[in-house]
């Protein structure tokens, strides 16, 4: 098992470094503003453009550029500084982790918390009215925006605008750090938004997978051995049946940064997401670069963590 | 009023098309009870409590030496004191703000002279009182490769000296005394000097202190704006050794302002009424209209969406404020390259656009009247150069435009059945995002409809000015989607660098989009550069104006007002010298 995670996070590495080099690719060769001429600003002369340019590296060769962000990275774990305000990067994105990482758990942790209930009671009770609720909830939620959901929430249920002011709206947050109470109030919105947008497909999953293996052998030989049903379905089904889940969370954590990204700017939550936008309309090259590999990295840890899960849950995969 | 056209019209994008319900609320109204122009905010002001500001953008950075956009100027003239500024009611007067009286200039135009203020202290961690190197200091700094002040070669190129400056002392500003500071001019423009002193960059700046932060090594940026020192009734809020970055300035999250302790109501006609101001950046615009407008101790600090707007006029008629004077737009069309070299053809194309549906797609007669020439309302000059009606030119005489005066100037042109048979496909290049394009498309069609074969894209702003129209080399034929905010009240400002010949730059960033170059009209701006008396410029730059409009080289289409709102709570005095936002020291919450 250590060797396979030491394999992976040497993958992981290298498929990093080609994202590196894919973004600075697509930034180039995509049209995006001039880096030096949005700082210069309106009217500068072609001497202080220039004088920026020479300034961030841009008067370098393409491959010398990369090859100098490549030189920081690799050997001082410098991801140098924004070209918009100058902050160092690595400052940036450290300030606005926390925010993205406290909204993504917690949205997991809410959908799991959702979706693994109602797609266990769903499989149970088959043709009920809440297994139809649940199908029609997770077409729903596929088909709703998440950047309409959260304006919706907050238009119906923000506590300045709402129409039922029941919870802290936009603006509310405050880091976990300043004042506990008040980060958990502000993220409850939020998470309830993230997790509609993804608890409805993964109850639908669920219950289809389940439905399937309470059909299955060793389900009826535990049966009539004699144990409880409850035991049955939640030891001997939904353990088996919870593997797609596990497999399928692994990939959509990509997906809920994106998802991230849309709940950060509607709920003004300053996180990775808005920081990686923001830099995007700046054409911030290193901002961009440090965003994406933070992303990917994100994305590559989710994924081994998603391996060593199903090591666990499975008993085949840890006798490899 | 200066800030970069970019900001100003990522900013107005979210102005989206409004019902025609909207028109009774003309472009010039006043608001309501809560909104005033009124320089002491009314009678009944309340002192204390705090203003919660809410944008959308961020600010980039604040040093008031670097910093070139509209809601930072806001920011900052509650923070720093330059020699001058613009009372909020009145966006053309020069009023002294750390300078003692009206700026002195030389018969010759040369020479200006300005006397400093006495008591002025700066706020913590400096706490001494404020000289004229201070002044000087931040002049000079504006030249420092660290800083790179983007106007500071603008308008102040002419100082004696400035040529060669690279922040070290520049010769032709002197400080003979405490209280008094020498302007050297290589040209007699001491007066546009005068008013360019209403930008940040003459706030003053404590060399003993600022020096460290100003002094980097090669290609980094001065990181003085992080632990700068206030002038004004306010500050930054900042830790205990004066750091503001992380406490006052918090990229992305937030920016904050207290009272500045040292600052002396004495010295300043400001009443300052506001304990606290909290600038959050980064709300999502139509929720941010919403909280302010149904919340309390709040204003939006940019342009609210027309959904907001809408919301406003129908629901909070007394909280929202039309200011005037916000800007214009016009298309562009390049006179470098065929087709648009003609003369001709570009009249026809003017005569063609339908001027009344770019304006109506924008959101009718509240975003502002329809322009006729390029000196918009409260720019100096602009009634000389023919007021609201324009220099009655034909091809710009019928809002909605008028077909057969476009088809008489395609005759002219060499094409007698009117239509256009080159061979050129017209690269036209507009702004993405509602109502933007909408103006692009709009445009688009009348170049169709006079036979032209044409490629509309349409991408975000930077992309816009940074790759086709502010880009010579990219040989792009229409940009429909620019605009001009004035720096200050100073004509020159609207005209010089989007017009002149001289302002061409095929590598920078060219601000003659349209690459106008031509010899009489450059000659006129260098003439009417030189000329010191208020009045005569005005006539002058108005006389000019009428000489660029005549040559179609862009088509002018709207004169903008900026519509701001505000909490039922909030007395918000505007500013019309900056785009109407609340003017910081002068508001207050009840």
């Amino acid at each position: 098992m250590t060797r396979v995670v030491a394999r992976r996070l040497v993958a992981g590495a290298g498929v990093l470094l080609a994202l590196t080099a894919v973004t600075f690719l697509i930034f180039f060769a995509l049209p995006s503003g001039d880096p030096a001429a949005l700082r210069a600003g309106r009217g500068a002369s072609p001497e202080t453009v220039e004088r920026i340019r020479a300034s961030l590296g841009l008067d370098e060769p393409l491959p010398v550029q990369y090859l100098t962000f490549l030189q920081r990275l690799l050997l001082e774990g410098d991801l140098g500084h924004s070209w918009h305000d100058d902050l160092p990067v690595a400052e940036l994105i450290a300030g606005r982790l926390p925010a993205t990482l406290s909204l993504m758990a917690g949205a997991v942790v809410l959908w799991l918390a959702i979706a693994i209930p109602l797609g266990t009671l769903a499989a149970v009770r088959r043709g009920s009215w809440l297994d139809r609720a649940v199908g029609a909830g997770a077409v729903v939620a596929l088909s709703a925006p998440v950047y309409w959901v959260g304006l919706l929430a907050l238009y119906l249920l923000a506590d300045d605008i709402g129409l039922v002011p029941l919870l802290p709206g936009a603006g509310a947050y405050v880091p976990l750090t300043e004042d506990p109470l008040r980060w958990l109030g502000a993220l409850v919105l939020p998470w309830l938004v993230l997790a509609a947008a993804f608890g409805g497909v993964y109850a639908r999953m669920l219950r289809a997978s389940l439905v399937e293996v309470l059909d299955q052998p060793h389900v009826r030989a535990a049966r009539a051995k004699g144990l409880s049903e409850r035991r049955v379905v939640l030891r001997h089904g939904v353990r088996v049946a919870i593997m797609p889940l596990v497999t399928l969370l692994g990939v959509d954590l990509g997906a809920l940064l994106g998802g991230a990204v849309l709940v950060e700017t509607v709920f003004n939550i300053p996180g990775i997401g808005r920081l990686a936008l923001d830099a995007i309309g700046r054409a911030d090259l290193p901002v961009i670069q440090g965003t994406v590999l933070v992303a990917g990295a994100g994305v590559i840890v989710a994924n081994l963590l998603v391996d060593v899960a199903h090591a666990l849950l499975d008993p085949r995969i840890r006798a490899r | 009023m200066a800030r970069p056209v970019l900001r100003a019209l990522l900013v107005a994008l979210a102005t989206l098309a409004l019902g025609a319900s909207l028109a009774a609320c003309g472009s010039d109204g006043g608001g309501g009870a809560t909104t005033t122009t009124a320089t002491d905010g009314g009678s009944e002001a309340t002192r204390g409590g705090t203003l919660r500001v809410l944008s959308e953008e961020d600010f980039g950075d604040l040093d008031p030496g670097i910093t070139y956009s509209s809601a930072a100027f806001n920011l900052l003239s509650a923070t720093v004191r330059p020699l001058y500024r613009y009372a909020p009611d009145d966006p053309t007067t020069l009023v002294p703000d750390l300078a003692a009286d009206a700026p002195r200039i030389s018969d010759d135009g040369k020479t200006l002279t300005v006397k400093i203020r006495d008591g002025v202290k700066f706020g913590p961690p400096v706490n001494r009182e404020v000289t004229s190197r201070d002044v000087k200091y931040a002049i000079e700094r504006g030249f420092n490769p660290s800083v790179l002040n983007p106007y500071a070669s603008t308008y102040y190129r002419d100082v004696i000296g400035a040529e060669d400056a690279d922040g070290g002392p520049i010769r032709g500003i002197r400080t003979p005394d405490d209280r008094t500071i020498v302007f050297r001019l290589r040209r007699p423009t001491a007066g546009l000097l005068a008013q360019a002193t209403t930008l940040p960059l003459s706030a003053p700046v404590p060399r003993e202190y600022a020096r460290r932060f100003d002094a980097k090594p090669e290609g980094a940026v001065s990181d003085y704006g992080a632990w700068q020192v206030a002038t004004g009734p306010y500050r930054f809020a900042a830790d205990e050794r004066g750091r503001v970055l992380g406490e006052g300035i918090v990229p992305g999250r937030r920016v904050v302002l207290v009272r500045n302790p040292n600052w002396d109501p004495a010295t300043d006609s400001r009443p300052a009424y506001l304990d606290r101001i909290e600038w959050s950046v980064g709300n999502e615009p139509n929720v941010a209209g919403r909280q302010v407008l149904e919340g309390s101790g709040m204003t939006l600090g940019e342009t609210p969406t027309a959904a907001i707007v809408r919301r406003a006029v129908e629901r909070y008629e007394d909280q929202i404020f039309f200011s005037p004077g916000a800007g214009s737009r016009y298309a562009a069309l390049n006179t470098a390259i065929p087709p648009f070299d003609d003369p001709n053809l570009r009249k026809a194309v003017a005569a063609q656009l339908d001027r009344e549906q770019m304006r109506r797609v924008r959101g009718g007669e509240v975003v502002g009247d329809i322009a006729t020439h390029f000196l918009y309302p409260g720019v100096a000059g602009f009634e000389e150069a023919g007021g609201h009606e324009g220099p009655g030119l034909d091809f710009l005489a019928a809002p909605a435009g008028d077909p057969e005066v476009a088809r008489r100037y395609m005759v002219a042109a060499g094409y007698p059945d009117g239509r256009y048979d080159g061979d050129e496909t017209i690269e036209v290049v507009g702004m993405a995002g509602d109502p933007a394009d909408k103006n692009a498309q709009i445009f688009d069609e009348a170049l169709r409809a006079l036979g032209f074969r044409t490629r509309l894209r349409l991408v975000p702003p930077s992309v816009m000015y940074g790759r086709f129209c502010a880009a010579p080399r990219a040989r792009v034929h229409a940009c429909p989607n620019l605009g001009w905010i004035r720096d200050f009240a100073d004509p020159q400002t609207v005209l010089d660098a989007a017009f002149n010949g001289a302002a061409i730059s095929l590598e920078g960033n060219n601000s003659n989009w349209s690459q106008l170059d031509d010899p009489a009209i450059n000659r006129a701006m260098a003439r009417a550069a030189l000329l010191v008396d208020e009045q005569e410029r005005a006539r002058a730059w108005a006389k000019i104006d009428r000489m660029i409009t005549a040559t179609a080289a862009a088509i002018p289409y709207l004169w903008d007002t900026q519509p701001v709102v505000s909490s039922a709570d909030v007395r918000c005095v505007h500013q019309l010298w900056n785009q109407g936002h609340c003017d910081l020291a002068h508001s207050s919450v009840e």
